[in-house]
């Protein structure tokens, strides 16, 4: 990476360092102040400024006469391209027609960066017209060009140098203040550019990064789903074996073996539960869930999941109310629906410390909406984690030796499932006096033809 | 780069004042600027825009011709320290010739002095510029302060860091010059070795330095034994 070359490596030319419309003015008025023409080239000898005081009609005369018209191209090359000395002294330069010249070259940090040609003035001296005017034509008319000479102004070239040096200061310091707005512009551009290309720099490590790890994520859900799949088919026969002895198949067993088999198969079930919450969340982050949508029995719902977690419960001793209120009826996929209310039953009754209540229930909302609640008196959820324990493996619990078992999944599952019926989960919480979890879905689906699928209809006329 | 006009037997020389912000760069090119004798250098040029600082750098050309009609041009800069200006100070410090890198001597500013070398080593890679090659100095500045490091720090920084280490305080233009001079003398040496300053371009180390430093107020400064006879 390197960065394009920056303004500060280039000298501007000394037209780019100035307003040549303003500075055309500031020369204007300042030779007509003096009555002295003035003339501005830059390095490369293009003529920036021309201001012509009182000469007009003089060197227009001359101009009537082909041989003046000849010289006077001579004076004005050579004033304009003669060399002059790097130095803030003037030259001289005389023109046939007695009137003079004074260049000298504008410095800008030690380098000639163009040159001011100071005139014409009619220097000190003997007045008259010289010889090399007067002789430049037999018809010339020195009575007149001496009276349009009178318009031109007529200075000691001691002066005229004084004048021209009070210019060039002027003008140093327009040069320095139009090169330091011109470096702070484009440094400005510059230092943007140089950001925004940063920037791009960045955001493409990113990109490249937030690609490798979405297929990296990609892979760790179709590994979770296939070894979750692949762990439950052997589970499957120990559980179905174990089940098979209790039963006597293999003949008869002593108390103590049906109870050992009875604690494999629990240990079983648990492990099966759990592997299931797995597939289902890596189905989830595949985008596989798909919703069977039917009409619910709210009521019958709730029961299901009271049913279920009751024996929990007692065992807890923690009591479980059913509390149906609101629409009978919602339509939704009631395997998923359960799941929800299962997992948060469960979770209610885990964190609930012996003594203390759930309630499972239901409860209509504005806007054709129903919310299933699960309620409970136990230990609650601190505010700065409120906000993540639907995140996937997220506990509020981190450490190893946790109170309170469980993969993180539970939440997660149901968040998923109440947004895939267009719903959503929410929680309030206050430490040590319990937290109440809602489902919130709507009554009817929102988007009816994923539910009744339309088909395309069929083309009129037959062919 | 350094960069070169055969034609007109130009050398153009970039001298790069970097550090972190309150450092005293500036402090170190307004002092030259006093020292400088008025025809050997340019206006301090302070790009200072006072709403919202995006830009804040310096600069100043120095300039001479030497004896065989070499025109040499310095150009001497700082960075703008603060750390949002993090593109600014890339870009000034591209194609330099020369580093002075001046540090808070204080101790409690070690740490930013650090964070500043290693800000300078990145932006030196981004604009290809090799650390080893290039002459750079390090000014220990504020050296009048409480606090700061003291001679038998500076001999063990010595010991440990390639560049010269110069003490001074900029604020009293103390140390300023010797600094530059230091400077100076590696660059010159480092451009001999690529350009032949003194075979091609007929300009010795003595006469690329005593063009500058005898139009240099030298009062109160002590530049090494081999300076110029004034």
């Amino acid at each position: 990476m390197t960065l394009a070359p920056s303004f500060l490596q280039q000298r501007p030319p000394l037209g780019d360092l100035l307003d040549l419309r303003a500075f055309t003015d500031v020369c204007q008025s300042f030779s007509e102040l003096y009555r002295i023409g003035l003339k501005i080239f830059d390095e490369a000898g293009n003529r920036l400024v021309d201001v012509k005081v009182g000469n007009a009609d003089f060197c227009g005369y001359i101009w009537t006469k082909a041989s003046g018209r000849e010289q006077c191209a001579a004076t004005v090359g050579r004033v304009k391209s003669d060399p002059v000395a790097d130095q803030a002294t003037p030259t001289v330069f005389d023109c046939f027609s007695g009137c003079r010249y004074l260049v000298e070259p504008i410095l800008y940090e030690g380098d000639a960066a163009g040159r001011v040609v100071f005139g014409p003035f009619v220097p000190e001296g003997p007045p008259g017209l010289p010889a090399s005017l007067t002789g430049i034509a037999p018809d010339f008319d020195a009575a007149l060009a001496a009276g349009y000479q009178q318009k031109i102004r007529r200075v000691p070239t001691a002066t005229a140098a004084k004048i021209l040096a009070h210019f060039l200061e002027l003008v140093d310091v327009l040069v320095f203040s139009g090169h330091k707005n011109l470096i702070a512009a484009r440094l400005h551009i510059e230092a943007v550019q140089e950001s925004y290309r940063e920037l791009q720099d960045k955001n493409r490590q990113l990109e490249t990064s937030f690609a490798k790890l979405k297929e990296l994520d990609r892979l760790k859900s179709n590994f979770i789903a296939t070894m979750s799949h692949e762990l439950r088919t052997p589970l499957t026969s120990v559980i179905g074996y174990s089940e098979m002895m209790l039963e006597g198949l293999g003949g008869p067993l002593t108390a103590e073996q049906r109870e050992y088999l009875a604690i494999i198969m629990e240990k079983g079930e648990n492990l099966l539960q759990l592997i299931t919450s797995i597939l289902d969340v890596s189905k989830i982050e595949a985008g596989r869930v798909r919703l069977v949508m039917a009409e619910v029995d709210v009521g019958q719902l709730l029961r299901d999941a009271v049913a279920t977690v009751l024996p929990q419960a007692r065992k807890r001793g923690v009591t479980v109310t059913c509390e149906p209120h609101g629409p009978p009826r919602v339509v939704g996929d009631r395997e998923k629906l359960r799941q929800c209310l299962l997992n948060l039953a469960a979770n209610a009754v885990k964190f609930t410390p012996t003594g203390g209540a759930v309630i499972v229930g239901s409860e209509p909302l504005p806007a054709d909406r129903v919310a299933l609640r699960v309620s409970d008196t136990g230990i609650g959820i601190p505010a700065e984690h409120l906000s993540r324990v639907f995140d996937v493996f997220y506990q509020v619990d981190g450490s190893n030796t946790r109170e309170y078992g469980g993969a993180g999944l539970g939440l997660a599952i149901v968040k998923s499932f109440a947004e895939a019926h267009g719903g959503e989960v929410t929680v309030a919480s206050t430490p040590g006096q319990g937290s109440t979890f809602s489902v919130v879905i709507p009554v009817r689906p929102r988007s009816e033809p994923a539910l009744t699928p339309v088909l395309p209809a069929a083309p009129v006329g037959g062919a | 780069m350094v960069q070169i006009n055969q034609q007109a037997r130009e050398l153009a020389v970039k001298v790069v004042y970097y550090g972190p912000a309150l450092s005293g760069k500036t402090t170190n090119l307004q002092a030259l600027h006093q020292k400088i004798a008025p025809e050997l250098r340019g206006r301090l040029m302070t790009l200072d825009t006072k709403d919202d600082r995006t830009l804040f750098f310096d600069m100043m050309p120095v300039w001479f011709r030497s004896a065989a009609g070499v025109k040499v041009k310095l150009r001497l800069y700082t960075v703008p320290g603060q750390v949002i200006h993090e593109s600014t100070r890339r870009i000034v410090l591209q194609g330099t010739d020369a580093i002075a890198f001046v540090a808070d001597a204080r101790r409690a500013e070690a740490a930013a002095t650090l964070a500043y070398w290693n800000n300078m080593l990145r932006n030196l890679e981004a604009n290809g510029l090799d650390v080893r090659t290039l002459p750079i100095v390090v000014q220990l500045n504020k050296r009048d302060l409480p606090e700061v490091r003291g001679d038998d720090e500076l001999a063990d920084l010595r010991k440990v860091i390639q560049p010269p280490v110069v003490p001074a305080v900029a604020i009293r233009g103390e140390g300023v010059v010797e600094t530059l001079w230091t400077l100076l003398s590696l660059t010159y040496r480092n451009l001999d070795r690529s350009l032949g300053l003194g075979a091609r371009w007929k300009l010795d180390e003595a006469e690329f330095l005593g063009r500058i430093f005898e139009k240099i107020d030298l009062r109160g400064t002590r530049l090494p034994e081999e300076a110029p006879a004034r």
